[in-house]
């Protein structure tokens, strides 16, 4: 279980992050929502060890991430951020494989070559396993770079933003991908995501931040409610309970926006 | 496969051409003639190796397939080491220093420089390649500005020999140069050939190498270090060769048709030292001593990296 205490992230006289303390269930999905500049990307990438806070602690069980060697961390979390634009001339299977460096720095054994195929079935990557990244879709890089964040094979996985940009048919499809992770593997996923709906289907849990600080986190039927909403976005929303679950709509609000 | 195949033939063409270059017109004098080409040849083994590794291993640093480790400042603070020397010592420099003390001292130099320079960043948490990148280039025009303001106070018969440091050749190395240098870049090639996974990891930038499990700012670090020592090395044993690398690495990418570092780096290095010796022989053979290296080499570099800006603009 991943639990932060007290962490700050302060930009010189701006305090981004204040004083957030949570805990974050194992083997659930957890969301991470709330307007722009809440510091939803800012937390999570502490989380990741990417950037350092200002003050606080990050603890996997009860060992603090700070004390402990990179390159044991990524072994038990993985993170991806919103997909690089970076112009390597590399195959989605190349890509993939990268994963497994921190088990084998870079001399792949046959065990790598089974997560990699592993990870790559698990997105129905096949087709494109010799691909290049650069003659690919937004979509189909975006899955390709989770199959690499699969194949790390790590407890944990910390996701920024991973629905953006993709079409709606991509979108499910990543986030069934991270259901099946949490529900068929037992790997914990926490997520930075924009789109409220997305939330509401398929997390376990989810942390609303806004303004540097948590507005409410718990499970998802506690945080999705109308009120919350409503003050987290400055919107008036309107859930309707389907067949096929919660529908936050917050399209087409009555009166002015305050 | 195809791959593999269109390596092997870089590989070819180097030790054929290599092969030319000792025997072609030498008489077959091998008192004199053969042995002074082996001197020139290893020169340019060196360097290319220096240059190829430096420049390739800068780029994937940086993220950037258009710069080169010139761009730190180090052939700027050369230049102006020689200018300094001639000014303050003149002529006499030459006799006092010694080809060989002016070798040893101008590595000395180059490699405080990047010392100095990168204690001063790193120091003040400034863990940004492209602030160092920014650094760099601000400190090479100013030191470009000094070297000309003390070019200026010269006389003409001592610019002239500034001239001779201003371009690059293999004329000039000494055999205990190039024993000295020849042992440098090994080291250096070993210590990096265990890091070759790693930098392959650190194309896929700062984060993704980070949650990949490696210690971005240490690995930056090592590497810079590794590529101030190539640079110094080749900077002293030939001059100056600014676009040398960028041709050299982008050749090398096209060739290997593969970003690993196992394929890339000797790849690179086979074409560098290729492109020395067609360099070497045109000056030798065709233009008869009229024209030099670094002319020929700057002239077909610069006219590749245009077309290369021109074709990859906006990406780049």
């Amino acid at each position: 279980m991943i639990t932060t205490r007290n962490l700050c992230k302060i930009h010189g006289a701006k305090a981004v992050l204040r004083d957030v303390s949570l805990q974050f269930p194992e083997g659930k999905l957890t969301s991470l929502v709330g307007p722009n500049g809440a510091g939803k990307t800012t937390l999570l990438m502490m989380m990741a060890r990417l950037m350092e806070p200002t003050q606080g602690d990050v603890f996997i069980g009860d060992r603090n991430v700070a004390d402990m060697r990179r390159a044991d961390y990524a072994r038990r979390v993985a993170t991806l951020r919103q997909s690089p634009d970076f112009n390597l001339r590399l195959t989605v299977e190349d890509l993939v494989a990268f994963g497994r460096f921190p088990y084998s720095r870079g001399a792949l054994t046959p065990q790598d070559m089974q997560a990699i195929d592993e990870a790559i079935t698990f997105l129905s990557l096949e087709p494109l396993r010799r691909a290049y990244l650069d003659e690919l879709s937004g979509g189909q890089r975006q899955m390709a770079f989770m199959a690499m964040t699969i194949a790390q094979q790590t407890d944990c996985l910390l996701l920024d933003e991973p629905l953006n940009n993709l079409d709606i048919r991509h979108a499910v499809q990543i986030m069934r991908a991270l259901r099946r992770l949490c529900d068929d593997h037992g790997r914990t996923v926490i997520l930075v995501v924009h789109d409220i709906n997305f939330a509401a289907s398929y997390s376990d849990h989810v942390v609303a931040l806004k303004g540097g600080v948590v507005h409410c986190a718990g499970a998802v039927h506690e945080v999705m409610t109308e009120d919350r909403l409503r003050e987290l976005y400055g919107l008036d929303f309107e859930i309707t309970q389907g067949d096929r679950g919660r529908l936050c709509n917050y399209f087409n609000p009555p009166g002015e926006l305050k | 496969m195809m791959r593999a195949a269109s390596r092997n033939a870089v590989w070819m063409a180097v030790i054929a051409l290599a092969v030319v270059f000792l025997f072609f017109r030498s008489g077959l004098d091998f008192d004199y003639v053969i042995p002074k080409r082996l001197a020139r040849l290893a020169a340019m083994v060196i360097g290319g190796v220096c240059i190829a590794w430096s420049s390739i291993v800068f780029q994937t640093l940086t993220g950037n397939r258009i710069l080169t480790p010139a761009i730190m400042g180090y052939e700027a603070v050369y230049l102006l080491l020689q200018s300094v020397l001639i000014l303050a010592l003149g002529t006499q420099s030459l006799v006092l220093l010694g080809p060989n003390g002016n070798f040893l001292f101008s590595v000395l130099v180059m490699l405080a420089y990047s010392w100095i320079l990168h204690r001063w960043l790193f120091r003040r948490g400034r863990q940004n390649v492209y602030f160092l990148l920014l650094v760099g280039l601000v400190l090479t025009m100013v030191i470009g500005t000094f070297t000309q303001f003390v070019q200026l106070k010269t006389s003409p018969g001592e610019f002239s020999i500034l001239l001779g440091f201003t371009q690059a050749s293999f004329g000039k190395a000494e055999p205990a140069q190039l024993l000295a240098s020849a042992a440098v870049v090994a080291a250096v090639c070993l210590a990096g050939r265990r890091q070759l996974p790693t930098l392959d990891v650190l194309s896929l930038g700062r984060d993704q190498a980070m949650s990949l499990g490696v210690d971005h700012p240490r690995a930056v670090q090592l590497h810079l270090a590794l590529i101030a020592v190539l640079v110094a090395v080749s900077t002293s044993l030939l001059g100056p060769t600014a676009f040398m690398g960028i041709f050299v690495a982008n050749t090398a990418y096209a060739l290997a048709r593969t970003r690993r570092h196992r394929v890339t780096l000797p790849t690179g290095c086979a074409i560098a030292v290729g492109m020395f010796i067609l360099a070497q022989l045109a000056v030798e053979h065709i233009f008869n001593y009229k024209t030099t290296v670094g002319i020929l080499v700057n002239l077909v570099c610069g006219g590749w990296f245009l077309a290369l800006m021109a074709r990859t603009r906006g990406t780049a």
